[in-house]
């Protein structure tokens, strides 16, 4: 069976409910995982010990549209700096994963002539729940 | 029904150029009135940067075409380079405004135009 080709037109990203594909340009979801290695007089030992994931997004600015992600992200980390919001990222249909995430402050600005953008790197509060 | 490029973008845009004084057309007109303001698709014309295909999203490049009565070489420039100084002030927030083609000579039916093109960029959501 030839492989389906999945695209990035496939995505879909969700924060605290509302989705906001029409600013982000691109979205991943990365495990850095922990593991240690054991130099054992049999030779080497592997120990998976800790996970820890990371939603990096790409995003074009919204600040002033209504629902804007950016003063959304400002306001609940300005506000409640550890709470979490919930993210569900699709990356294509059938093969959904929900998370939390903390929020950052957004950057501001940008530079002449390109429009106004910004990369956030958020971290994952757990182990994000994947439904196949 | 679903919001167009022609009502969302173009004519919003065209709108905005009314101000400078020259005619505007948001579309090619058969005859061009010197001087003019035409907005017309740059290449290529829809790029498609974000995620997701739930809603028609994407960046439109478009074409800004300055033209001016080519009668004098140094009035015309200068005509020319008034009305392009006028239409950079006036374009909307949320536009790229990327460079000016350098001006060229063109004749359109009877009549001889100086016209120089600014290319600007713009992102378009597909509302309901």
């Amino acid at each position: 069976m030839p492989t389906t080709v999945i695209t990035g037109r496939d995505l879909v990203l969700t924060i605290a409910t509302v989705n906001y594909d029409a600013q982000t340009t691109s979205v991943t979801l990365t495990n850095s995982p922990t593991i240690d290695v054991y130099q054992t007089l049999d030779g080497k030992a592997y120990k998976h010990v800790d996970d820890q994931w990371e939603l990096s997004i790409d995003l074009l600015a919204d600040w002033g549209a209504a629902s804007s992600l950016f003063e959304a992200m400002w306001t609940a980390c300005e506000s409640a700096p550890n709470t979490t919001l919930a993210v569900s990222l699709t990356a294509v249909t059938g093969a959904v994963f929900a998370f939390n995430v903390l929020p950052v402050f957004p950057s501001v600005g940008g530079g002449a002539p390109g429009a106004q953008t910004d990369s956030w790197t958020l971290t994952v509060v757990g182990t994000p729940a994947e439904t196949f | 029904m679903p919001s167009t490029i022609l009502s969302a973008v173009r004519t919003p845009l065209a709108t905005a150029l009314a101000g400078v004084s020259a005619n505007v057309f948001a579309y090619v007109p058969e005859s061009i009135p010197a001087p003019a303001v035409v907005v017309v698709p740059d290449s290529p014309y829809l790029e498609f940067d974000t995620i997701g295909k739930g809603t028609f999203r994407c960046k439109i490049n478009m074409t800004i075409t300055c033209c001016v009565a080519y009668n004098s070489n140094p009035a015309s420039l200068d005509n020319i380079e008034q009305l392009i100084t006028s239409v950079v002030a006036v374009i909307p927030n949320g536009y790229e405004v990327q460079a000016v083609d350098r001006p060229t000579v063109t004749t359109v039916g009877a009549s001889t135009l100086l016209v120089a093109d600014i290319r600007v960029s713009t992102w378009y959501t597909q509302t309901a």
